[in-house]
């Protein structure tokens, strides 16, 4: 653990989002839609049109206006939005906090689908093939058609779970971190929390099944390799319980591969919640998208990525710092 | 990117009773024909489509097994089993195409990378790197928007995330083949820097990008259709099985079939592509032993 790993993890953080920056600057240089005709409506003049596109700074050199958007990412300006004509910055923060606890959620359900999977079949539990096996389908479906199987089993056949939003009737949805579980609890109003619970369940277990399996197998193939290390035998012969080896151990020797898999479906993630979130009217950045790609509006298309990417770069980079502080080795 | 899952899982794939099947390289044989099957029905689906897949029939929300209408129709009377073969040829021929063009142009950088070395390597993985960092499929949401609907809009937006990770592969391989003693002979005996790549580098490079190729096609299945899914493939009337299914929606409590078939397609298309990937794996070990 020393100063220079943290050193070059900042550093190519730092890089990959000026990347990421230049990228979603050159696709909103190639789209097709023109800001400045866009912000105004098809009824403006082309007088009215070009004072705009000299407003916006639209007729400036690329590096000035790549330096101006840079500048405009630093302040948290993402632009307007053609559509909303609010700025994007805004949209985003509105329909952020519902992404956010719905990805969230679904992590920690991936996380643990994928610790199940992988344990069962090393520890050889009763029903781990099962698991596996439903686990495997699953993840040929694409997340859609998981979110539209869960809702016709679960919501139209048992009606035990809601189909739609985040909560029944009119919750608030001003409370203090904007998901909506954690303000029931901080409000002292847990029937508010396990509502948005039972909201969550389904769009969350359709978003959870394909990281679970990826995750899963890696962790369970590394399991197997270091199940065969000398090591693992000397602690068998010296009596050690079957479970008290895979868990102090195997896992923690185990667990780098799963790390550095777990960042990369955090990508996966990302993508799978703008999808999930049509098909259960979820009200967050997939439904903004959603609204938003139809009509062409690109800065809202880019704000999206923008924040999407940053989380999911950021979330790769602690992946990469945890795995140094699991294997010291790595982070030499 | 989810042959990573495979790559990691190879060493343990061994372990699994199929290899020990007498019928196992029949069954590998059989898995690969159901991949020529379903590449033969996408050729020929508009052959094959009963019915001209955005006309309109007199019959709406006809159901599964009507006369006519083996699948049934949608809201405006379109013939389902028509669209779906459609939407299949779509997404399987465009799949394929992405993988391969993924194949070639990051083989091209891994093998120069591999082959040569020195700044050129540095210079090609940095760039190759930088894209692996990168959240693909964000990326490819937003290539796509901002290029506008259209079907080679969506293969390039798909295309510019997907060749990294063979660049990788391939480069690995070349720079492990590069110090084998057949390599330094043939440099010794003074053969040209081309023909060592192209004769004595590429045929080892061979079998490792294409087992992580045929893996990767049931990725790029379920990638095209949450594209489509998204509103980014053709537009409108177009069959397309994301499309399809998303538009379906608000009748998928009253008429369940229209958006649940395109859906299953896919399925069943990401899971052929997948036992086909499993199948070339297998038998390309079973050669190298």
């Amino acid at each position: 653990m020393t100063f220079r790993f943290f050193g070059t993890r900042l550093a190519s953080l730092v890089a990959l989002l000026l990347v990421l920056s230049v990228v979603l600057f050159v696709l909103q240089e190639i789209s097709a839609t023109d800001a400045a005709a866009a912000t105004l409506g098809p009824t403006a003049s082309p007088e009215a049109i070009a004072a705009e596109r000299a407003r916006l700074g639209l007729d400036g050199p690329p590096v000035g206006r790549y330096l101006d958007y840079l500048g405009g990412l630093f302040t948290g300006d993402l632009g307007t939005s053609f559509r909303t004509k609010r700025p994007v910055t805004e949209d985003i923060g509105s329909y952020l906090p519902a992404t956010l606890e719905l990805v969230l959620f679904a992590f920690l359900l991936a996380l643990l689908l994928a610790l199940l999977f992988a344990l069962s079949s090393t520890l050889r539990w009763r029903g781990a093939g099962a698991l596996r096996g439903l686990l495997f389908v699953s993840s040929t479906a694409p997340t859609f058609l998981l979110g539209i199987f869960f809702l016709i089993v679960f919501y139209q056949q048992l009606d035990w779970l809601p189909a739609n939003g985040r909560a029944s009737g009119g919750a608030a949805t001003d409370g203090p971190t904007g998901l909506l579980v954690v303000d029931g609890l901080l409000a002292g109003d847990p029937a508010a929390s396990v509502d948005a619970l039972r909201h969550l369940l389904l769009p969350a277990l359709a978003l959870a099944v394909g990281p679970a399996l990826a995750i899963g197998r890696v962790f369970r193939s590394s399991l197997r390799t270091t199940l065969d290390a000398e090591y693992v035998r000397t602690a068998r012969a010296k009596g050690l319980g079957e479970r008290a080896i895979v868990v102090r151990h195997v896992a923690r020797n185990s667990v780098n591969a799963a790390l550095s898999m777990t960042g990369l479906q955090i990508g996966f993630m990302f993508a799978g919640v703008l999808v999930v979130e049509s098909v259960f009217s979820w009200p967050g950045l997939g439904s903004y998208l959603g609204a938003s790609i139809p009509v062409s509006d690109f800065p809202a298309v880019a704000g999206v990525t923008f924040v999407l990417g940053a989380v999911y770069i950021v979330a790769n980079t602690a992946a990469d710092v945890l795995q140094g502080v699991a294997d010291p080795r790595v982070a030499v | 990117m989810a042959a990573l899952v495979a790559g990691v899982e190879t060493p343990t794939r061994s372990r699994l009773p199929r290899r020990h099947l007498v019928g196992g390289r029949l069954l590998n044989h059989c898995l690969l024909g159901l991949v020529g099957l379903v590449t033969l029905v996408a050729v020929l689906a508009p052959l094959l489509a009963p019915h001209d897949a955005v006309g309109t029939s007199g019959q709406l929300y006809a159901g599964i097994g009507s006369p006519g209408h083996p699948l049934g129709t949608d809201g405006i009377g379109r013939d389902l089993l028509s669209r779906t073969l459609l939407g299949l040829r779509t997404s399987w021929l465009m799949a394929l195409a992405v993988v391969a063009l993924g194949l070639l142009v990051g083989g091209i950088v891994g093998l120069l990378a591999g082959a040569f070395g020195g700044w050129l390597d540095a210079v090609l993985m940095r760039v190759t790197d930088l894209f692996l960092a990168l959240p693909g499929t964000l990326v490819a949401v937003a290539v796509a928007a901002a290029l506008g609907s259209g079907l080679g809009n969506t293969f390039l937006a798909i295309s510019v995330v997907w060749w990294p990770y063979y660049a990788r592969i391939v480069r690995g391989e070349v720079r492990a083949l590069a110090v084998r003693p057949h390599v330094e002979a043939a440099r010794m005996a003074g053969v040209s820097t081309p023909r060592i790549i192209l004769r004595h580098l590429l045929p080892g490079v061979v079998p490792s990008a294409v087992v992580t190729a045929s893996l990767d096609v049931g990725s790029v299945v379920l990638v095209l259709a949450s594209l489509s899914f998204l509103g980014l493939g053709q537009s409108a009337p177009a069959p397309e099985l994301g499309a399809d299914t998303s538009r379906a929606l608000p009748e998928l409590l009253t008429h369940w079939w229209i958006p649940v078939i395109p859906g299953v397609t896919v399925m069943l298309l990401s899971l052929v592509a997948n036992l086909g990937g499993d199948a070339v794996r297998d038998l390309i070990a079973r050669r190298g032993r």
